[in-house]
């Protein structure tokens, strides 16, 4: 991919050589016009004057042959020598190459000359004068490194405009680039853009401000929908709960009817917990939770540990954990206690019953561990609703409020499987989370 | 106080407020409550409930936050400024996390996340009233069957009787729902409280309630738990 300076600048460069070029032969032409111009009127000045002193001085015509002769011999340009009678053409002008008579090499140069018919002493005589011209091709040559000598100059000041303006005019691009790049939809916050004083900069900016900004309306219409449609929700299904209870209390029923309301119970558990997940993710994600305070991490996922210590004894689970007692992370005390309770309860659920399962926790990593079989898939593994095993007694949203919570707080989740475990890792570290942003996992 | 501490025994009727827009719900609650021996008014909305605050005394009321011409947070406000001395349980469709601490500093004493279950709000507003009023001697008496609230202890024919926090916290939710069907899915959501991603807790509730019961009969008290429909519960006196 080119850069867009480069694409005009290439542009210009061919431009420029393409006029260059076609310079050549038009300086050429006029060059050569001009010149011979000039040398034939130098030529008809000398004829002139020729003639005007072979008018002025008397001789014979005798002394006159001999005066040519010497003329002949002493002025080599010219040539004076007796023409045909009555034939009297007017001047012509033509040009030649030949060899020069003064210089001894076998070079021919270029001759302009002109034939007249002069009278001396009422004889016709026939005069050539012939004066050397620079060769064309020499003229061509000339130019040609003029013109190159140019089009470097041009080229050179090309590439040092293009670093300028690279710099200069593209710094507001730039800068809104670097904008939308650190744009992110779930943060709300409209990115501010350097007013650039450029025409298209600004129509950029106001477009992607009025996109930007109905994207964040949309999208915030979109949690609130959620949030209210999980709201409305609860009282129903209250309702639909106490009339179950109201139901089970009246009259005596039969076993199979007790059986029927209880599971209408369990059913209504599983919704009304997917319900208020689906609203704990929706408060997650509109910022509902902005109370941060520091706190003792290993001391909290004892806590939690103890509350869930009748689940490990239950599956026989094996249980090591190391937990660095003074670890204080930064964050929000209640999504971080769902965050550990939903990473161990997802543990215990999906380890096989006598498996293990092993904590462990240091100062910027928490990495909660299980045997298992099979690696699952990290790409949908923190999706809502993505059911990696077939399994209906979870909500299918504990990893995906996981994975919002440590978005949320800026830390990194992941997942591997390696030597027969599963691995969860909460990273706190904010500057890894920058550095690995790459192989953070996919969100919504 | 002028109270027995036999309640209900004596047929003294306990005062509870219910501010709810939604009727059905209001009605299905007084219609539990009322079988317990509480005497219940309904508020459906904010001005009502103001209204009835002013002229009656309530032992409890229970509260919907939002209500129709304002919010719920404001009747805790002014019935903290008034110094009353209502027990308050909030019962709220929003989320029970950060509303829940608000509620809580307000001056709510507890609440409740909807839906729940009517044998959940009976326990609750059970442990309230007692906890508001009795005080220092919060003693639940039953036959040969002593509990000690505020210490959390449980005598048997005078004789203390060692019971774990699970343990003790279901004798309790049966006392407040007397002679009533307590399924084993509604006591497992009531164990497993506010865990976001639950799990199954049927198993254990079968356990807590076998050992809670050889306790109590080995202490040599009568067998007031009984087993209906197979994997239901009823406290029966």
């Amino acid at each position: 991919m080119k850069k867009l300076l480069t694409r005009t600048l290439t542009s210009f460069t061919l431009y420029a050589l393409v006029v260059l070029v076609a310079s050549i032969p038009a300086y050429y032409y006029l060059i050569n016009d001009i010149w011979l111009e000039e040398i034939d009127e130098h030529n008809t000045i000398l004829a002139d004057r020729t003639q005007h002193e072979l008018r002025q001085v008397v001789l014979t015509n005798t002394e006159l042959a001999e005066t040519i002769t010497l003329w002949n011999k002493i002025q080599p340009g010219t040539n004076l020598k007796k023409a045909a009678p009555k034939a009297n053409p007017g001047d012509s002008t033509y040009t030649v190459l030949k060899q020069h008579p003064a210089v001894q090499d076998n070079e021919l140069k270029r001759f302009r000359g002109l034939s007249r018919i002069i009278e001396i002493n009422g004889q016709p005589y026939h005069l050539l004068i012939e004066t050397n011209v620079e060769e064309s091709e020499e003229i061509v040559m000339a130019i040609a490194i003029l013109t190159f000598f140019f089009f470097l100059i041009l080229v050179i000041g090309f590439l040092l405009l293009n670093r300028r303006l690279s710099v200069h005019i593209w710094k507001p691009f730039r800068h809104t680039l670097a904008e939308l790049k650190r744009f992110r939809l779930s943060s709300q916050a409209v990115p501010v853009f350097e007013p650039s004083g450029t025409f298209e900069f600004e129509e950029l900016n106001d477009a992607l401000q009025r996109l930007i900004q109905q994207n964040i309306s949309t999208y915030r219409s979109q949690k609130e929908f959620t949030e209210n449609a999980s709201h409305e929700l609860q009282t129903p299904m209250a309702i639909l709960k106490n009339k179950l209870d109201l139901l089970l209390q009246k009259d005596p029923v039969t076993d199979r009817q007790y059986q029927l309301i209880e599971e209408m119970n369990r059913v209504l558990t599983r919704v009304s917990r997917i319900n208020q997940n689906l609203l704990l993710l929706a408060r997650i994600e509109n910022q509902q939770f902005d109370d941060h305070q520091p706190i003792a991490l290993g001391l909290l996922i004892q806590q939690c540990l103890d509350q869930l210590k009748e689940h490990f004894e239950h599956k026989n689970l094996a249980l090591t954990s190391l937990l660095q007692p003074d670890t204080v992370v930064k964050g929000n005390k209640t999504l971080i206690e769902l965050m550990v309770s939903n990473l161990l309860i997802n543990t215990i659920r999906h380890t096989s019953p006598g498996g293990i399962i092993q904590l462990r926790l240091t100062e910027n990593e928490l990495c909660v561990a299980n045997s298992g079989n099979q690696p699952l898939n990290p790409d949908t593994l923190f999706r809502r609703f993505s059911k990696q095993v077939d399994d209906s007694s979870g909500s299918g949203l504990g990893l995906a409020i996981v994975y919002e919570i440590c978005q949320s707080h800026q830390w990194l989740l992941h997942y591997r499987f390696t030597d027969g475990y599963q691995q969860f890792f909460v990273q706190f570290d904010n500057s890894k989370f920058l550095l690995n942003r790459s192989s953070v996992l996919p969100g919504n | 106080m002028g109270r027995s501490l036999n309640w209900p025994g004596k047929f003294q009727w306990m005062k509870i407020l219910i501010i709810e827009d939604e009727v059905d719900l209001a009605r299905s609650i007084a219609e539990y409550l009322a079988d317990e021996g509480y005497l219940c008014s309904f508020a459906n909305t904010f001005a009502q409930a103001i209204q009835k605050i002013e002229d009656y005394t309530y032992d409890c009321i229970l509260l919907d936050i939002m209500l129709p011409g304002g919010n719920g947070m404001d009747i805790l406000e002014i019935l903290k400024l008034r110094g009353l001395q209502n027990g308050v349980i909030i019962i709220s469709a929003k989320g029970a996390l950060d509303d829940k601490i608000k509620g809580l500093q307000i001056g709510a004493d507890d609440y409740l996340t909807k839906p729940f279950h009517l044998a959940e709000l009976a326990a609750r507003i059970y442990s309230l009233i007692r906890r508001k009023q009795f005080g220092h001697s919060n003693l639940v008496q039953q036959h040969e069957l002593q509990i000690d609230l505020l210490a959390k202890t449980v005598r048997v024919h005078a004789r203390s009787i060692l019971l774990t926090k699970k343990e003790f916290d279901l004798l309790l939710y049966f006392l407040g729902n007397k002679n009533r069907v307590i399924s084993r899915s509604t006591l497992a959501e009531h164990l497993s409280g506010d865990f976001a991603d639950m799990l199954d807790n049927h198993d254990f509730v079968y356990a807590h309630i076998k050992n809670l019961k050889k306790k109590l009969s080995e202490a040599g008290c009568t067998n007031y738990l009984k087993t209906v429909y197979g994997t239901g519960y009823k406290w029966e006196v």
